[in-house]
C-alpha cells in the first residue's frame, strides 16, 4: 500500500507542481476575467457623453419628461434634451452640442414609428435602448407608480413541478447557469487529467522506464496509484474553479440582486459527485488503457475523442433537454454512462428524475467504470513491454491475451 | 542454497519458442555471466526469472522461493530497454524510483547524494535526465540499480555506453558488491568483461542452454591441442609429436599430434637443451568459444 501512495503522490505533484499546471489552473478564470474586461471596455469606448435631443411631433410627452434611473447601466447614461422642432435640432448635431436625435413622429401612438438623426455613422445601440427606455418611463407616467413598474418589468414566472419538488423562477438566470457551468468544468478537468494520465502511462514504455517500474512495485499498484494521482490533478483543478466561481458569484451578487438566492434543489447536489467520480474513473481508465495498448502518447491522440466527446454532447441538445427533460433524447443521454455525467444533473434541475433513472444511470456508470479499470489492467499487463509494437484489440480481447 | 535456480523453464510467443527448456543455478556471492547472441532468449530469461513473465512450465526459485512483492526490494535491475523519466531532474528521479525500493525518502535522499559524489554526478542532480549525456545516465542508472542495496544484482549489458574510466570504475564497483557478498548476474555482450569478472556463465542460443559451468572448466574443455612456447633459441625442426610449429608474436604455436602429450613435446625440448621461457597450453578466448558453439548449435 505504501508503494501506492508514493505512484500516487509522485504523479499528482510533478503535475501540480508544474508551471504548466498553474498556467492551466488560472488560464480558465483569467480568460473569463479578461472577456468580461473586454466587454466593459468595449462599453466605455463605445459611450459618447454628448447629451441626445428628441423632437416630439406626436405630442406624447410632457414638457418636463423625466429620465430613467438607470441604475442596471454599467456606463454613465447620457442627458436627453428637448427641441422644439426639427430645425434647432439639426443646429444643435451640426454645432456638436447633441451626439444624434431622435424625432418621435405625429404618429407615433398609432404606428410607434421614430426617426434618429445623426451625422458621425450609426449611434451606439445603448443611445437607442436609453431612449426606449425613455419613452418608456414618459408613456407610464401618468399611470400608478405599482402598475408603470409591473409593465417595465414584466411578470416573475414561477415553474412549479407536479409534486412541489421542483421551483424556478424565471429571473433566476444563476440556477440554469450553474448547471452548464459545472458541467463545462468537468469537461475541461476530465480532459486535463485524462490527458495527463494517458502520458503517464505511455511515458513509461517510451522511456524506457517500465521493467524497472514493474520490479519495484505491482502493476496493480502502478496503474491505482497513476489512475488516483492523476484523477486528484484533474479533481484539483475542478475544485479550485468552483472555488473561484463560488467567489465569483458572491462578489458579482452584491452587485445583481436577482442571483443573491439560487434556488437550486438538493438533488443536483448529490447527483454532481455521484456521476462524476465514477465518471471520472471512467474515462481515467479508458485512457490508461489506450496508454497501455500504444507505443507513444501521439499514436493514441486520434482515438482519445472517442472518450471525450460523448461527454459534451448533452450540449448540443441543451434546449431539448431544458424544454423536455422528461424526453427519450434527454432520457437517454442521463442513462448513457459517458453523457449522463452532464445530462443528469442538468435534467435534475428542470424536471424530478425517476429513480428508477438514476439507479440505471449511476449502476451502468459504476459497472462501466469498473469495467474499464479491468481492462487498463489487463492491457497494461499485456502491453507494458511492447516496444515500438502496439497491442491489438484481438489480443485485448481474445483468448491468446489471457494467457499471457 | 543458491540465490537463483532455474528449472526447465519453457516460454513461448506465438510459434516462436523463446526458452527451451533452460536450467542454472546462480550461486550466493558470485558474478554469474548470461551470455548468448541477440534473440537468444537471454531477456526472456531475466523477465521470467523476475516474474514480469509467467513460464509456460518450469520452476524458478529466487532468494529462496517464488517472486513476491517484500523481494521486489531485494533486487536491483539494470534492464537493457532502460531509460528514467526524461523530464525529471536527476534526484528526484533517483529518491522517486529508490523510494519504490521500499527506501524512506531522507535515506534515499541521503544514499543518491553520496552515490552522486562517486559517480560525479553531484554537479548535475538537479538538471533534468535528458539534459545528462548519454554516459551519465547510464551512471544514474546503475546508481537506481544499487541504492537499495540489494541482495541479488541483474544488470544487462552494465558497459554500454561507458567510457574507459567509468567502464573501470562500474567494474571495480561489481568487484565491491561482490566482495560485500552480494550475487550479480551480468548479461553481456563483451566477452572479454565477462572473462574479467565472471566466475561462471551460461551460454543460451536459440532459447537452449547450450554450455554451463565453471569459466575456467569451460575454457579447458574448448581448449584446442596447441601450445604456445616462447624460447631464447630458435626451436628445431622436425620435434616428434609436432605437426606443425607456426610463430606468433615473438612465440610459437605448436599444434600436437593425435595420442601426443604436452609431457612429451616439454621433455624433448628440454633434451635438446632449449631455454624455454613460457610453456602453455593454448586456452581458447571466451569470444572464440561464444562463436564456436554458436556457430556448432546453429548449424
Amino acid at each position: 500500500m505504501a508503494k501506492f501512495w508514493r505512484v500516487f503522490s509522485y504523479e499528482y505533484l510533478r503535475h501540480v507542481l508544474r508551471k504548466r499546471f498553474i498556467f492551466a489552473l488560472l488560464s480558465v478564470p483569467l480568460f473569463i476575467l479578461f472577456f468580461g474586461f473586454v466587454a466593459v471596455l468595449m462599453v466605455f469606448l463605445e459611450y459618447n457623453p454628448r447629451p441626445v435631443g428628441y423632437v416630439d411631433l406626436s405630442g406624447v410627452l410632457k414638457e418636463t419628461a423625466v429620465l430613467p434611473s438607470g441604475a442596471d447601466n454599467i456606463a454613465p447614461t447620457v442627458n436627453i434634451r428637448r427641441y422644439d422642432d426639427e430645425n434647432t435640432a439639426k443646429s444643435a448635431l451640426l454645432a456638436g452640442q447633441i451626439q444624434a436625435y431622435f424625432v418621435i413622429e405625429p404618429n407615433y401612438l398609432q404606428t410607434g414609428k421614430v426617426k434618429l438623426i445623426a451625422v458621425e455613422g450609426t449611434p451606439s445601440a445603448s443611445i437607442k435602448s436609453e431612449f426606449s427606455d425613455f419613452l418608456k418611463t414618459n408613456l407610464l407616467a401618468s399611470q400608478p407608480k405599482a402598475v408603470a413598474n409591473r409593465i417595465e418589468n414584466g411578470s416573475v414566472l414561477t415553474i412549479i413541478s407536479a409534486d412541489g419538488s421542483r421551483r424556478m423562477n424565471s429571473d433566476q438566470w444563476l440556477d440554469i447557469a450553474i448547471p452548464i457551468v459545472a458541467g463545462l468544468l468537468f469537461v475541461f478537468a476530465v480532459n486535463t487529467s485524462g490527458g495527463y494520465l494517458l502520458q503517464a502511462v505511455v511515458e513509461e514504455k517510451e522511456n524506457r522506464t517500465i521493467e524497472i517500474i514493474v520490479t519495484s512495485v505491482s502493476p496493480e499498484q502502478l496503474m491505482a496509484g497513476k489512475i488516483a494521482g492523476n484523477l486528484s490533478v484533474g479533481l484539483t483543478q475542478l475544485l479550485a474553479w468552483i472555488l473561484m466561481a463560488f467567489l465569483a458569484v458572491i462578489l458579482v451578487a452584491n452587485f445583481i440582486p436577482s442571483i443573491q438566492n439560487p434556488q437550486i434543489n438538493g438533488q443536483f447536489f448529490w447527483l454532481v459527485p455521484l456521476t462524476l467520480i465514477p465518471a471520472f474513473i471512467l474515462v481515467a481508465a479508458f485512457m490508461a488503457a489506450l496508454g497501455a495498448t500504444v507505443t507513444e502518447a501521439r499514436e493514441a491522440q486520434p482515438v482519445v475523442g472517442l472518450f471525450t466527446l460523448p461527454i459534451v454532447i448533452p450540449y448540443w441538445f441543451i434546449n431539448q433537454i431544458m424544454t423536455n427533460p422528461n424526453g427519450p433524447l434527454a432520457t437517454g443521454l442521463s442513462i448513457f454512462p459517458l453523457t449522463a455525467p452532464v445530462s443528469l444533473p442538468l435534467r435534475s434541475i428542470f424536471t424530478v428524475i425517476p429513480a428508477w433513472q438514476i439507479a440505471l444511470s449511476l449502476f451502468l456508470l459504476m459497472s462501466c467504470a469498473a469495467g474499464a479499470i479491468w481492462l487498463a489492467g489487463r492491457a497494461f499487463r499485456l502491453g507494458m513491454l511492447r516496444y515500438g509494437k502496439r497491442l491489438s484489440w484481438q489480443e485485448l480481447f481474445g483468448r491468446a491475451g489471457r494467457a499471457a | 542454497m543458491p540465490t537463483i535456480e532455474i528449472e526447465h523453464i519453457h516460454k513461448t510467443f506465438g510459434s516462436l519458442k523463446a526458452v527451451d527448456d533452460v536450467s542454472f543455478k546462480v550461486e550466493a556471492g558470485e558474478i554469474f555471466g548470461l551470455l548468448g547472441p541477440n534473440g537468444a532468449g537471454k531477456t526472456t530469461t531475466i523477465r521470467i526469472m523476475l516474474d514480469i513473465f509467467k513460464p509456460d512450465s518450469g520452476r524458478v526459485s529466487i532468494l529462496g522461493g517464488e517472486m513476491d512483492e517484500a523481494k521486489k526490494n531485494r533486487i536491483g535491475y539494470l534492464p537493457e530497454e532502460r531509460g528514467l523519466y526524461q523530464d525529471t531532474p536527476v534526484d528526484r528521479c533517483l529518491v522517486y524510483l529508490a523510494t519504490l525500493k521500499g527506501l524512506s525518502k531522507n535515506e534515499a535522499i541521503r544514499r543518491i547524494d553520496e552515490y552522486l559524489i562517486r559517480f560525479d554526478l553531484a554537479d548535475h542532480k538537479h538538471k533534468k535526465v535528458k539534459e545528462l549525456s548519454k554516459g551519465m545516465q547510464q551512471k544514474a542508472q546503475l546508481i537506481a540499480t544499487l541504492v537499495h542495496k540489494p541482495e541479488l544484482i541483474i544488470i544487462d549489458e552494465p558497459f554500454s555506453a561507458l567510457d574507459p574510466v567509468n567502464t573501470q570504475m562500474v567494474k571495480d564497483l561489481l568487484r565491491e558488491e561482490r566482495t560485500k557478498g552480494k550475487t550479480i548476474v551480468m548479461c553481456t555482450h563483451q566477452m572479454h568483461q565477462v572473462e574479467e569478472l565472471c566466475d561462471r556463465l551460461v551460454l543460451i542460443n536459440q532459447g537452449r542452454a547450450v554450455l554451463y559451468g565453471q569459466l575456467e572448466q569451460i575454457r579447458r574443455q574448448f581448449a584446442g591441442r596447441e601450445l604456445v612456447v616462447r624460447a631464447s633459441n630458435p626451436l628445431p625442426a622436425g620435434l616428434p609429436g609436432i605437426i606443425s610449429c607456426v610463430a606468433l608474436n615473438g612465440s610459437f604455436r605448436l599444434k600436437l599430434e593425435p595420442g601426443a602429450s604436452p609431457q612429451d613435446v616439454l621433455r624433448e625440448l628440454v633434451l635438446q637443451n632449449v631455454t624455454v621461457e613460457r610453456f602453455e597450453i593454448a586456452m581458447p578466448t571466451l569470444d572464440e568459444i561464444f562463436i564456436q558453439v554458436v556457430k556448432g548449435s546453429d548449424g
